[in-house]
């Protein structure tokens, strides 16, 4: 079946009122769940899952998908609006999105993460419908040493994270890939750093990690001053993007939109990836790098493109051979056996009406999306004019509740006070609390890719550059690090002439 | 000033050493393992390591460079009201239940901001509780007693 | 959003709940039932449970909820319903992994044994002893004899510490005298991928997972785990086919209340259970899982009890001999 009569059959699909219908109530209510401080997508998914079981597959899987990338979206409208990422990507987002909110820019923000986020999946899907078995093949071809290579170039790339101190940023990376070990050992049992408590044998909980270091410590920040100023966002100036704005993140869009592309189809781990990866090659790249971290919109509409398109492509390994990239499309695995149908390479043939029409909705779902969501612009910039008092304590009661509602598990709420005062210090202290979070949900993937890669080679390090691909990420990351310390280097001396006059 | 040194630059420095010094010697007491099979105490050692480095080194580059800025003041009504808080909501909520606890939590954390008054506060936690009533239990079917085991009679 | 009337209700019940010792088991039950499993939302046992709970909860005439509460290899989910109200309303559906905890964690809060009342068996899915497609034993046979040949050059992808692909390589290996490499995954999604990208040798897992890949040709089966052949995968023998003699290994779940529970209330959940485990669509979709319900007969208090005295006695042997231990 050619490329062009597949994708009639899954509009088809997709286009049937019934189908429209449940995509939009899954993009809707995935926003609405995803916007709540302290839920991120994956527990969004978890708990809307139950509504799905007595539709029919195809609606059941369409409006699963509506949910997963509504809960996405809004995920980053919380990041924009109150700093509080729910996933690791929207960490990214937040840097920027939140200064750009303190300084009334909430509007502009949030419409270019909508506008970027729509082209984004627009293009993915359309590399989704056409290229996905090849590409899942490719990226079979990634084992350990291969991911170890990437995951040490990703955190070598981005250090520019950090728009102050990069020996601060190192140590919050290092610190985050500590973090990120506390729990079982998953090659040997041992439980590590978890005080003999077994509710911490999982390890700490991503959201428990990013409410304590982003929202709780930005809310002690704000209590600091306050009185002499009242804190927290700045009224709205425009909603809307300028010219100027649109002619800025063209470039990050596509940027971003490839990175994503690409990564996204890695099945272990370079979704994770993707949004960093976009916001370090933007700040390279900018003819003012000085402005990221105090509001660049580049630094909102590449993460957020390179985050969407990398959803999308994620589905690829799902649907063409039954293997989940990530912990939500794990959930869709259940979702399908739940349905009756069994995720793997059989899926394309057996049911090409399912298999299209879900890829066809999805690209209705990013229409609905950004339908839905600029006029949601106005009303989430509308929240803003609440006033601190109020919305600061509703920020940590929601994200107590949400993040006791996902495992029932105290000990994350815990997490969430000792990490609000962790993070209030470092950032008290000039430290910056992104760099950590990727470093937390890197650690356990960099531990685990070096130890299976010398399990396979049998203890030869060798294997790291002696496999192509792997010796080329490692070439790469080399490089990453000589760019980026050469010209310091020449600065730092002429630094010290400087200083000796 | 008499320290002629960033305080943050120190204190961050400290809060890295003390880190990496914590997860460092406690990850000798884990099996180190050989390069083949390397044991769970061979990342966390080496990553311990290099952060106890990175501090030293965070901290000496600020000997000699006082901060230019002075310090924004502690807002200890706010650390002790919103951490309590949130170590009351972990340590109650199964025990007094869904209502109780975001009542008291709601109305605690309304007061750490010196610009609510008690009734404010208390107008903050009645709505607040409606609010993720409606949101969670409702909405999400979250399982959770509303009046936990410890108010029952 | 029916669904979610039900849960509103739930949640309203569950919250204005009267005390355990005045509910009167003849009525029971008068209010939704909570089935804890133990694992995250969307794994394999967590499908079989939402499957039995839709049709339990029609038979009992209450919603029947699943809740997740997932850590600690399932030992999380595990206490906290047997520190539960033994009151019928909250479940355990928990699979082999009850068996293999007192083996695994030194100190666990509970007992299997005294802390629960069983009240069936729910399903016993079969795994399969899988490699990579370019893997070069043809048969089970080739499969033995290369194994013993070639041991630790040979890698055997494993979901971790105590997980059933783990256990099922410690038979293997046991079986084979002989020692293979063993690689831990975070789960088996990151193991099959593996294998299917030909990073590793073989892998043991569930006819949930390795069906499909089985049947599109991507990796090759040389043998089911259980005493007889399975309907879904006609043409793969069984280990006693090779040689391989008292080879029986599958995942089992059961359904457990608390230990205390009001033995009429166990009986009507037995009823239920049964009635769930005849009804036409589980049967459909156990099938699609490549499992299928146990019969009647085993969906019994008694049968699980021995199921769970027997399994504990031999995992206690067959851990203690590989030295694995989680704590």
């Amino acid at each position: 079946m050619d490329l062009f009569a597949s994708l009639g059959l899954g509009f088809s699909v997709a286009l049937d009122p019934i189908n429209i219908l449940y995509c939009f109530i899954g993009v809707l209510l995935g926003t609405l769940v995803g916007v709540l401080p302290g839920i991120g997508p994956t527990a969004t998914i978890a708990m809307l899952l139950p509504i799905t079981f007595s539709l029919n597959p195809e609606t059941a899987l369409i409006m699963l998908a509506g949910i997963y990338y509504g809960a996405q979206y809004g995920g980053s409208t919380t990041a924009i609006l109150i700093n509080l990422p729910g996933e690791s990507s929207a960490a990214v987002t937040a840097i920027d999105g939140y200064q750009m909110a303190r300084k009334g820019r909430a509007g502009p923000a949030l419409a270019a993460a909508a506008l970027g986020s729509f082209f984004a999946g627009s293009v993915a899907t359309f590399l989704l419908a056409a290229f996905a078995p090849p590409l899942a093949r490719a990226a079979l071809n990634f084992g350990a040493p291969e991911y170890f290579s990437l995951i040490v170039l990703g955190l070598l790339v981005s250090i520019a994270l950090a728009h102050g101190s990069i020996i601060k940023a190192l140590g919050m990376i290092v610190l985050g890939l500590l973090l990120g070990m506390v729990g079982q050992d998953i090659y040997t049992g041992t439980p590590r750093f978890t005080f003999g408590l077994r509710e911490l044998f999982g390890g700490l909980n991503f959201v428990a990690v990013a409410v304590g270091v982003f929202g709780v410590a930005e809310i002690l920040r704000n209590l600091e001053n306050e009185h002499e100023r009242e804190v927290g966002v700045k009224a709205v100036k425009n909603l809307w993007l300028t010219r100027d704005d649109l002619k800025r993140i063209i470039m990050p869009v596509l940027r971003g939109t490839g990175i994503g592309s690409l990564l996204g189809v890695l099945p272990g781990g370079g979704h994770i990836l993707s949004a960093f990866a976009s916001y370090s090659a933007e700040k390279r790249l900018s003819k003012h790098p000085e402005e990221f971290g105090k509001g660049a919109i580049e630094g909102v509409a590449g993460p957020e493109s390179a985050n969407n398109a990398a959803a999308q492509t994620s589905f690829i390994p799902l649907m063409t051979l039954g293997i989940p990239a990530h912990p939500v499309m794990a959930l869709m695995i259940g979702a399908f056996i739940l349905q009756g149908i069994t995720p793997g390479p059989n899926v394309i043939n057996e049911q090409p009406a399912l298999f299209w029409g879900i890829i066809a909705s999805m690209w209705i779902g990013n229409l609905l999306l950004v339908v839905l969501n600029l006029p949601l612009v106005g009303l989430w910039v509308k929240m803003l004019s609440i006033p601190y008092r109020v919305l600061f304590p509703a920020i940590v009661l929601f994200a107590c509740i949400g993040t006791f509602s996902i495992n029932q598990n105290i000990y994350d709420i815990y997490a969430i006070a000792f990490f609000g005062i962790v993070g209030y210090l470092l950032i008290r202290f000039g430290c910056e609390p992104a760099p950590l979070l990727l470093g937390f949900v890197l650690g356990p993937l960099l531990e685990e890719h070096l130890r299976r890669a010398m399990i396979i080679s049998r203890g030869d390090p060798s294997i790291f550059v002696t496999r192509p691909i792997s010796a080329t990420l490692l070439v790469l990351a080399l490089a990453a690090v000589l760019v980026a310390v050469l010209p310091s280097i020449r600065k730092k001396r002429a630094e010290v002439f400087v200083e000796e006059d | 000033m008499a320290l002629k040194a960033s305080r943050n630059d120190l204190a961050s420095g400290a809060i890295f050493i003390a880190f990496g010094a914590y997860f460092a010697l406690e990850a000798l007491r884990y099996d180190f393992g050989t390069p083949f099979r390397m044991g769970p105490g061979f990342m966390p050692v080496v990553l311990g390591g290099i952060l106890i480095a990175l501090g030293i080194a965070v901290a000496a580059k600020g000997l000699g460079k006082p901060d230019e800025e002075a310090a924004p003041p502690w807002p200890l009504r706010g650390i002790v009201l919103v951490l309590g808080t949130i170590l009351f909501f972990a340590a109650t909520i199964r025990g007094l239940g869904f209502i109780p606890v975001v009542l008291i939590a709601a109305f605690a954390t309304a007061l750490s901001s010196s610009r609510n008054t008690w009734l404010s506060a208390l107008i903050i936690s009645a709505g607040l509780c409606v609010l993720c009533l409606l949101i969670f239990v409702v909405g999400l079917g979250m399982i959770v007693p509303l009046i936990g085991p410890w108010l029952r009679f | 959003m029916k669904t979610i009337v039900k849960m509103i209700a739930a949640g309203v019940v569950a919250g204005s709940a009267l005390s355990a010792a005045t509910v009167v088991a003849q009525d029971y039950p008068t209010q939704p039932v909570t089935i804890v499993v133990p694992f995250s939302a969307g794994g394999p046992t967590d499908t079989v449970t939402r499957l039995v709970a839709a049709a339990m909860s029609e038979d009992l005439g209450q919603q029947v909820v699943v809740q997740n509460v997932g850590g600690a290899g399932g030992t999380l989910g595990a206490g906290q319903v047997a520190a539960a109200a033994n009151d019928g309303y909250t479940l355990l559906l928990h699979h082999i992994g009850m068996s293999t905890a007192p083996a695994l964690y030194a100190s666990l809060p509970y007992d299997p044994m005294t802390d629960f009342a069983p009240i069936g068996l729910v399903t016993e899915v079969p795994m399969t002893m899988v490699a990579r497609k370019d893997f070069e034993p043809a048969t089970l046979e080739d499969l033995i004899a290369y194994v013993k040949e070639n041991g630790e050059n040979v890698t055997y992808a494993n979901a971790g510490i105590g997980a059933a692909s783990q256990l099922c390589g410690l038979l293997f290996q046991d079986a084979l005298e002989t020692k293979l490499t063993e690689v831990p995954y975070q789960g088996t999604g990151p193991a099959m991928t593996d294998l299917l990208g030909g990073q590793i040798d073989m892998m043991c897992d569930q006819t949930t997972n390795t069906t499909s890949q089985i049947q599109a040709g991507e990796i090759k089966a040389y043998a089911v785990t259980t005493p007889e052949r399975i309907a879904v995968l006609p043409d793969v023998p069984t280990m006693a086919e090779g040689g391989v003699e008292n080879f029986n290994l599958s995942i089992w779940h059961g359904l457990y209340a608390p230990a205390g529970t009001d033995q009429a209330i166990i009986d009507r959940l037995t009823q239920s259970l049964q009635a769930a485990l005849a009804d036409e669509t589980v049967g459909n979709s156990f099938a699609e899982l490549g499992t299928y319900p146990v019969p009647a007969s085993e969906a019994t208090p008694d049968a699980l009890a021995e199921k769970l005295e027997g399994q504990t006695a031999l995992w206690a042997e067959v851990i203690a001999a590989a030295g694995v231990a989680a704590q």
